[in-house]
């Protein structure tokens, strides 16, 4: 078991690839926001790609181990300590019954990645363990963790402590900003020419008020094209109004002036359009961005993107490790 | 993949029948799909299928469905009570009124800004007709629905700012969409009603659910009856103790063509 001491500022249990098949019942697939984090948090501790660990949120939680384990932090650091001593990201440690992992503020990115050898073994709802906080379902009782929770552990597979994510396999954090791939639509002939230029050469600002269901960035206007103004009254008022329709994860939904990039806990279909798309490679990254960071959009063509996927998920492999 | 620029009901039985059509063709590495009024969304395996041959797949599958009038999609009616200006959204409407920004009562000012006579003509307008279920989700479990009778067409704009809760089982209004809020949940559509009985458990413990967690399925039909609040109360107790029977009939054929000849012997102005 672990004992939650201190939850942190919003954490939950989350898998890798989600929930998937429900989302034409209206559910996101929910899941880590930065996968790779996680699955190579997986990998140290032997455990299969989709074992269920814990996203910590800006600042971590303080945990007990009530039994040994092999676990594993990746992604943002927090400056976690074992019983007051250091704990490296990216590596494998032991844990002693009784001991406590504490994380604190990220000092840089956004998100730690928590695996346990065994993974933290809720029930699974819809064929995933990840917490979908707003239908109150998945991950442990359907929400973010609180203190005296005790979350049970799985059974380890082979798994031992000093095993290390290679230091050329790390994914880099970069500070205050980051380069974020889309690929171009499907709503994008509602902007006109000088929007689509103004998106692209545009350092957008990630708003404080983002989470799991969306990242809303500040930035200029948009502008549009007729498409956006002689329309079906079914469509809306506002330039940014279609009929509903079907939104894909990573898609930036243009609510009136704001734009937001949908992500892994999102609505699934609404009213309003999508001009370009995030490439699911470039989740990792954006995962690990913080309010006020600086954001710059570059297209790439749909194969290019499932190539970085590729590469990505290649990425996660026994090979990134020493 | 985007069938025309409107919502009519034809162009949301094209997306059913590509997306049974998909289902049915056993096209590799297809993950999810979504219908919408003229939208099919489908969620695929680049490893197993390349974008090009998907894009192919869909307009051949298009093709073969042949011309719109010919389709005849299976259709079951449900009928759901609903409380037209129920209490629940009635004080959900105050407590935005006081801490967010004045407006008028949902109800009256929906029955307005549609000429009807008052909130009792709303409700008769609402219930009269049945209500094609174009899709399901936004949040889970959630119907979007649009009257068949164009008669019982009723708009609505969508609140400015949204609302930061919504009672589970409103009964929401917005553009020409019926919704029921399946959580409770922020949301912007005005607030006309509610229902006692869920579209939405997580847990599928009514048999009317089939062992799914959401009750209706795009192309559905709903069909609302109008309740006061000593049946409203005694339906939610039903439901809560799991023997509430739900009023479903059995898939009946829908033809387009049938639809589409009917609406045209109507004359205008909303029934009585």
């Amino acid at each position: 078991m672990i004992e939650i001491l201190k939850p942190g500022l919003e954490t939950t249990v989350q898998d890798w690839p989600g929930r998937k098949g429900h989302y034409n019942v209206g559910f996101p697939p929910c899941g880590a926001l930065d996968s790779v984090s996680l699955r190579l948090a997986n990998l140290l501790v032997g455990n299969s790609l989709n074992a269920a660990g814990l996203e910590c949120q800006f600042i971590g939680p303080h945990l007990r181990f009530t039994q040994d384990a092999i676990i594993a932090l990746c992604g943002a650091d927090m400056g976690a300590t074992l019983d007051g001593t250091p704990l490296a990201l990216w590596q494998s440690h032991a844990v002693r019954a009784g001991q406590v992992l504490a994380l604190g503020s990220a000092t840089l990115g956004a998100r730690t990645y928590v695996a346990i050898a065994g993974g933290i073994d809720v029930p699974p709802f819809l064929g995933s363990r990840a917490t979908y906080t707003l239908a109150h379902v998945g991950g442990f009782e359907g929400r973010a963790l609180k203190n005296g929770d005790r979350l049970p552990i799985g059974p380890a597979g082979e798994a031992r402590a000093g095993r290390a994510v290679k230091p050329a396999c790390r994914p880099v954090i970069e500070r205050g900003r980051a380069t974020i791939e889309v690929v171009v639509g499907p709503n994008d002939d509602w902007i006109d020419e000088a929007g689509q230029a103004r998106f692209f050469v545009t350092e957008w600002r990630l708003s404080a008020r983002s989470n799991r269901v969306g990242f809303r960035l500040e930035g200029p206007d948009w502008t549009f094209t007729r498409k956006a103004y002689d329309k079906a009254p079914e469509n809306g008022n506002e330039p940014s109004n279609t009929i509903d329709h079907g939104y894909a994860i990573g898609a930036i939904n243009l609510g009136g002036q704001t734009p937001i990039i949908l992500m892994n806990d999102a609505l699934t279909l609404g009213g309003f359009i999508n001009p370009y798309t995030v490439i699911s490679a470039a989740f990792a990254k954006l995962a690990q961005t913080r309010p006020g960071d600086r954001l710059r959009f570059v297209a790439l063509e749909v194969e290019a993107a499932q190539d970085l996927r590729r590469a990505q998920d290649r990425l996660c492999g026994e090979e990134s490790l020493s | 993949m985007q069938f025309g620029d409107d919502a009519s009901l034809a162009l949301n039985i094209m997306a059913l029948a590509l997306d049974a059509a998909l289902k049915a063709s056993g096209t590799p590495g297809i993950i999810d799909s979504v219908t919408c009024y003229n939208t099919l969304l489908v969620e695929y395996e680049a490893d197993e299928i390349s974008c090009a041959d998907l894009r192919r797949e869909l307009k051949s599958l298009l093709e073969g469905i042949g011309p719109l009038d010919a389709i005849v999609v299976d259709s079951r009616v449900l009928v759901l009570p609903l409380m037209y200006a129920d209490p629940w959204t009635k004080e959900c409407i105050e407590d935005y009124r006081r801490k967010i920004t004045d407006r008028p009562y949902d109800p009256d000012y929906v029955a307005e800004i549609n000429g009807l006579k008052d909130r009792a003509h709303l409700a008769r307008v609402h219930s009269a007709g049945e209500h094609w279920a174009v899709t399901v989700g936004s949040f889970p479990g959630l119907p979007v629905l649009r009257p068949l009778d164009p008669r019982c067409t009723i708009t609505a704009p969508k609140y400015n700012p949204p609302r930061t809760w919504t009672p589970q089982g409103a009964l929401g209004l917005g553009g020409v969409s019926s919704s029921i809020y399946t959580l409770r949940s922020p949301g912007g559509y005005q607030l006309i009603g509610r229902t006692p009985v869920l579209v939405f458990d997580p847990l599928s413990r009514n048999r009317a659910f089939k062992g799914e967690i959401v009750l209706l399925k795009s192309g559905d039909r709903v069909k609302f009856r109008p309740i006061a609040q000593d049946e409203f109360e005694a339906i939610e107790a039903a439901v809560n103790e799991g023997r509430y029977d739900y009023e479903i009939s059995a898939a009946q054929k829908f033809s387009v063509a049938a639809h589409l000849a009917w609406t045209k012997t109507l004359t205008g102005g909303p029934p009585p």
